[in-house]
């Protein structure tokens, strides 16, 4: 679908809204991982963009890195190296993973991008955790309204809040279309609306989405019918990897991931002091298996398994994950015990090497589900 | 060359390891509390309550020590954990999973685990796995990670907070599991038994300064237990003690671990727990480690007035939670302190914490010091990948170009 062409060209730190922001003498803030508060950010006219890496091989981040890492955090920093993010004016990681904390020291030890922050994201929901993030949350405002000279008002933020809230609802509708056997939209192109999102300014952002919404309600070249596949994992930062699922008829209709769903599903609450909500939406959101614990996301992907009616799941684990290769055989036990549902656990490079032994895999799962 | 054996580690073992595990089973049989604990964790705090707290780290080295690992983390890779994965937990998780002939009956089965988010992701899943499979309560003590690499003194409050609020919910959920209350004053005598243990283990680094340094890494990697899994104890202490008799008479002497040394080295990460002849190979070279890094991360000074505020401070300021600064100030003052002339630095395959930035490690420690590091790629108890004819060869070629 035509429109749909202009989403993924979006996927791009080099796409023309974030040239027209940079043109305005606006700061742009990329950040690594989806519990980054970006409602602050955009409140304070600083454009936030997801740090995505990309799948060529880290020939740089190599002379720096052992094989033994996460290969997507290694390419945002072989990216960053190749100075393909002269863009950013700043760049901020949370809390969340060994991979993630020990490359931010080679960040700031050797890319050219000097302000770097490093928010205190805490791996549980508790009441405690809950008021330290939010005084973690006090000071990253701070710095921001520091290092950027923006000034980031209550006001500010009750509109941002606004225009993130409306934009997770829109992307919402995108999934809702995707219950329907055919999908109105295939699991690549949903990735691709997700992922473009996270580059453009949110407000701009809803308008072009509100009006492909409509389009799609018309489309005729419906993608086609396969397997019902829920895919979980963590960071796809393209389409790739579905296509490939695709290619091997398979229909990937829901997902668990941190560019997923796992993104937007949560709302902020619109009736609270605006910090606090911000703090208590991202902390209690659909949790990244680096928080505990990882029964409310097993819970959450078995309740999405039944919402799309999907005949199978995919578990992929970026090698070196740590956090997601625990949950991995937790989560497949779950879902085969628990739903019934076939499960196939699959590691993957995100530099997509041994891409032929992986669709072999999937086109063996995809057969054993076609019956 | 010969090496010499230290008196107050003959038998360690069978002498302290063993009474441990069966100690624990004991306890375990007779319905006492078992708390597995990661390491950074206040254990202070169980010891005080007189609960028994078992280390799957420590059960885990032993596996390697033992030679039986590797089998183990096969069962836990069959049940779908990957291979990349630290060999730590997958060895432990394989014990439970139809393990075979384990040493000391297996690790004995917690009511209770407790960890922090000090040390690295793993701790957490891996309880998290844990708490799962034996469906018992799992306590995640939050830690925020260091990010400015701040002392103890520097800290920010709010991070004190955090730490000690959590402490307060700890002791309450360990209350209601056990019965036993916590007393203050029981507290407050594992706090000075444990300042006590830090005294006497830095001490034994002291001597260590000494040309000929009196004590290696292999003697080290044993007698670290006491600080490590037991600090609060008078075990502790009289073990400490006894050391220092030892090395006090050793120094006075002028006699070294290594007849003729000729090399004085610093030990980064883990050692291969399976081959811990790798030491003594070293020692026939002429090459005494004279420091590890994981001999200076225990030591603590507590403020038995303010128990939860100091431990925060202690842990929260422990290298394994801050940025690589401080892994970089520890092995370059290690290295002036104790006058080495090298400084190894093993990987851990599953462990992002230390291997990512040894590169930067490797090149600040050479311009703050000008000595060289060696980078070896192994894992501390997964030896399937371990090439002995490479390591040894390596480590030969890295000593003669020492000076």
């Amino acid at each position: 679908m035509e429109p749909l062409e202009l989403f993924r060209t979006l996927i791009s730190v080099e796409n023309n809204f974030i040239k027209g922001w940079k043109h305005q003498n606006k700061p742009v803030l990329g950040y690594a991982c989806s519990y980054t508060p970006e409602e602050i950010i955009y409140a304070g006219e600083i454009l936030p963009i997801r740090v995505l890496g990309s799948l060529e091989p880290p020939k740089l981040a190599d002379v720096y890195l052992p094989v033994n890492v996460c290969s997507f955090a290694k390419s945002c920093f072989n990216k960053a190296l190749k100075g393909e993010y002269s863009v950013l004016d700043g760049y901020v990681v949370s809390n969340s993973c060994d991979n993630q904390n020990k490359i931010y020291d080679l960040w700031r030890h050797r890319t050219s991008i000097h302000k770097t922050y490093f928010i205190n994201t805490p791996h549980s929901t508790t009441e405690n955790s809950l008021k330290f993030f939010f005084e973690e949350l006090e000071r990253f405002k701070e710095w921001l309204t520091r290092k950027f000279d923006v000034e980031i008002s209550d006001e500010n933020l009750r509109d941002a809040i606004g225009i993130f809230n409306e934009h997770r609802r829109l992307l919402k509708h995108v999934y809702e279309l995707r219950k329907r056997d055919p999908p109105l939209v295939s699991g690549s192109e949903a990735l691709e609306i997700v992922l473009s999102s996270m580059m453009v300014p949110k407000d701009e952002y809803n308008k072009l989405l509100s009006a492909l919404l409509e389009e799609i309600e018309r489309r005729e070249d419906l993608p086609k019918k396969g397997v019902r596949l829920l895919v979980s994992g963590s960071f796809m930062g393209n389409s790739e990897l579905l296509r490939l699922i695709e290619s091997v008829r398979g229909c990937v209709v829901a997902d668990d991931l941190c560019t997923g769903s796992r993104y937007f599903w949560n709302l902020v609450n619109e009736n609270m002091e605006p910090t606090m909500a911000i703090a208590e939406r991202y902390l209690c959101k659909i949790p990244c298996p680096f928080m505990y614990s990882s029964e409310e996301r097993f819970k959450y992907v078995r309740e999405m398994a039944k919402l799309f009616d999907v005949e199978g799941v995919l578990i992929f684990s970026i090698k070196s994950c740590d956090v997601h290769s625990f949950d991995a055989p937790l989560l497949a036990e779950e879902l085969r015990e628990n739903e019934g549902l076939p499960v196939s656990c699959l590691e993957w490079e995100y530099s997509l090497s041994g891409i032929a032994q992986l669709r072999t895999r999937i086109e063996a799962f995809i057969e054993m589900l076609e019956g | 060359m010969s090496d010499r054996r230290l008196e107050t580690l003959k038998g360690f073992y069978r002498n302290y390891v063993k009474p441990f595990y069966g100690k624990a089973h004991k306890a375990k049989e007779q319905g006492k509390l078992v708390v597995w604990v990661a390491s950074t964790f206040p254990v202070e705090i169980l010891q005080a309550m007189d609960m028994i707290p078992v280390w799957p780290e420590h059960y885990a080295s032993l596996c390697g020590a033992r030679r039986v690992s590797v089998p183990l983390c096969e069962l836990a890779e069959r049940k779908g954990f990957s291979k990349d994965i630290c060999s730590y937990p997958r060895c432990v998780l394989g014990s439970l999973f139809d393990g075979e002939n384990l040493p000391e009956g297996g690790i004995p089965k917690p009511d209770i685990l407790v960890a922090s988010t000090c040390a690295c992701d793993t701790h957490l899943k891996w309880f998290q796995v844990a708490s799962r499979i034996f469906k018992k309560p799992l306590f995640l003590l939050d830690v925020p990670y260091n990010v400015e690499s701040a002392s103890s003194k520097d800290l920010k409050d709010y991070y004190i907070q955090h730490y000690v609020s959590q402490l307060g919910d700890l002791v309450s959920l360990l209350e209601k599991h056990s019965g036993v209350r916590l007393k203050r004053d029981k507290l407050r005598k594992t706090l000075v038994l444990s300042n006590r243990t830090s005294e006497l283990w830095l001490k034994v680094q002291d001597y260590r300064k000494k040309v000929p340094a009196p004590m290696g890494a292999r003697e080290a990697f044993s007698a670290v237990y006491f600080i490590l899994c037991i600090p609060g104890t008078e075990q502790a202490v009289d073990f400490y003690e006894r050391l220092c008799g030892e090395l006090e008479q050793m120094v006075k002497q002028g006699v070294g671990v290594v007849e003729k040394e000729k090399y004085r080295l610093v030990w980064d990460n883990l050692p291969l727990w399976f081959n811990l002849q790798m030491f003594q190979c070293l020692r026939s070279l002429g090459a005494v480690v004279v420091a590890e890094t994981f001999s200076h991360v225990w030591a603590g000074s507590l403020d038995p007035s303010k128990p939860y505020e100091s431990l925060a401070r202690k842990h929260l300021s422990n290298m394994s939670n801050c940025t690589i600064e401080r892994r970089i100030e520890l092995i370059s003052g290690l290295v002036k302190d104790f006058g080495a002339n090298g400084v190894i630095l093993p990987t851990n395959w599953g462990c992002r914490m230390m291997t990512i930035g040894e590169t930067i490690v490797k090149k600040k420690v050479q311009e703050t010091t000008g000595v060289s590091s060696l980078i070896l790629d192994v894992d501390s108890t997964d030896w399937r990948n371990y090439n002995e004819y490479r390591v040894k060869t390596n480590l030969e070629i890295f000593l003669k170009t020492l000076k």
